[in-house]
């Protein structure tokens, strides 16, 4: 083991230039990368020169989108113990709002199929037992993308669904199966 | 001849100052050290007690959190009986959980960007003590124990910011808050014994004394670097 003592302990001049080094050092750091690649700010145009002022670079809100974005309207009757899932076609990032209301408590399952790949690769997002559900949504992953509702009630309960997004078409899950339901914008 | 050998030990030291400000620019880019992503949506979401997810948040902000942990290899440098380094870890763990406690239970707000600044300096005041900078400059001898505690005090405030930085529920809150620091101390004494193992066996070489100025040298460029880039964001982020 050695002992800490048989070193010649710095002269006060060599610890104050140490401390001038590091103050210098830490302070070019600064100036030179990370004002300009963490607040875009670029005194000496080393964020230029150095390609780091595209970090500071902030996510623009605006996101185009290819296709018109299109409103949806649909009414379901749920009979007791009948179940109904419905589907938008969204491309990964698309986003979709909507409300649904229905007359009697349903069992819901908000959850998205990626495309190709089936229900083995299902994710679910919401779950649970409601009259309504108001929310918005963003893609995760190109697929068909909406809700599963189930009558576990004795009577029977009418569903009403308003949806708005960057949607194609939508799919019907219903009775063992599934067939392609035209968009019925909404008109008022 | 002996000037001459002071000067070529200068230049070294610069060099290797250089070299680890440069490499320690690649984490630039995670430079906020903050709570994230999925974690942040859980902190956000959780209503009610969960014991196990906020000491693992506690633990992964320590073991990560390169602020705290330049400080403690500070603190450690020069201590080599493990009675002290439990002495000093215990005073930096005790001030630190003070502040915690208080500041998220209290409601006790202080702004983040100004604590870590003050913790960047922690460091700068740590590196400068263990280059015997105030004995042989100021010829003054501050305790180390008090300062220890002291910033600790601090880095609790900033454990604390973080945290606020959410709206936690009150539902579950003290057992949250007490699993967080639970988890801070665990993550802690994980990251030390790497550190530790890490200084004994370069403390085995004759050459941990010799750059152990050097190192303290750096230790300080560190958190100049930290302090700076704090502060920065104190007077240029936009407060929304």
């Amino acid at each position: 083991m050695h002992r800490p003592d048989i070193h010649q302990p710095p002269s006060p001049r060599s610890i104050l230039i140490a401390v001038a080094i590091a103050f210098i050092v830490g302070s070019a750091v600064l100036v030179v990368a990370i004002l300009p690649a963490e607040f875009g700010v670029d005194p000496l145009k080393t964020g230029q020169i150095l390609g780091l002022n595209a970090l500071a670079a902030e996510a623009n809100p605006f996101e185009e989108q290819l296709i018109p974005h299109r409103t949806d309207s649909v009414e379901f009757e749920l009979g007791p113990f009948q179940s109904v899932e419905y589907k938008y076609t969204l491309d990964i990032d698309a986003p979709m709002i909507f409300s649904w209301q229905a007359d009697g408590e349903l069992y819901y399952d908000m959850h998205a199929e990626p495309a190709g790949l089936g229900a083995d690769y299902a994710e679910s997002f919401e779950q649970g037992n409601g009259e309504s559900r108001t929310g918005s949504f963003h893609a995760p992953f190109t697929g068909i993308h909406g809700w599963f509702w189930e009558n576990r009630g004795s009577r029977t309960v009418t569903l009403r669904l308003h949806a708005s997004g960057y949607f194609v078409d939508s799919t019907v899950f219903r009775d063992g199966g599934d067939y392609s339901r035209v968009i019925n914008p909404v008109t008022d | 001849m002996l000037r001459c050998a002071q000067s070529r030990k200068l230049y070294a030291l610069a060099a290797v100052t250089v070299l680890s400000a440069l490499t320690g620019l690649i984490p630039t880019l995670a430079f906020g050290h903050t709570i994230e992503g999925s974690d942040a949506n859980f902190v956000q979401a959780i209503d009610g007690p969960a014991v196990a997810p906020f000491i693992y948040l506690g633990a992964k902000h320590m073991v990560t959190g390169y602020d705290h942990l330049l400080f403690l290899i500070g603190v450690i440098f020069f201590l080599y009986r493990p009675k002290h380094v439990i002495e000093y870890v215990t005073l930096f763990a005790v001030g630190h959980s003070i502040t915690l406690l208080l500041g998220v239970l209290g409601d006790l707000r202080v702004n983040a960007y100004l604590i870590d600044a003050v913790i960047g300096l922690s460091i700068v005041y740590k590196a400068f003590e263990n280059m015997d900078g105030f004995k042989r400059v100021f010829k003054v001898k501050p305790n180390t124990k008090v300062a220890v505690f002291i910033f600790g005090l601090f880095h609790g405030l900033g454990l604390a910011t973080k945290l606020q930085e959410f709206t936690i529920s009150d539902n579950g809150l003290v057992v949250n808050i007490l699993s967080f620091n639970l988890g801070v101390e665990l993550g802690q004494i994980m990251a030390l014994s790497a550190v530790l193992i890490v200084l004994s066996i370069w403390r085995s070489n004759p050459s941990y004394l010799r750059h152990a100025f050097a190192t303290n040298t750096v230790l300080m460029t560190g958190g100049f670097i930290l302090a700076s880039y704090q502060f920065s964001a104190f007077l240029l982020q936009p407060a929304y």
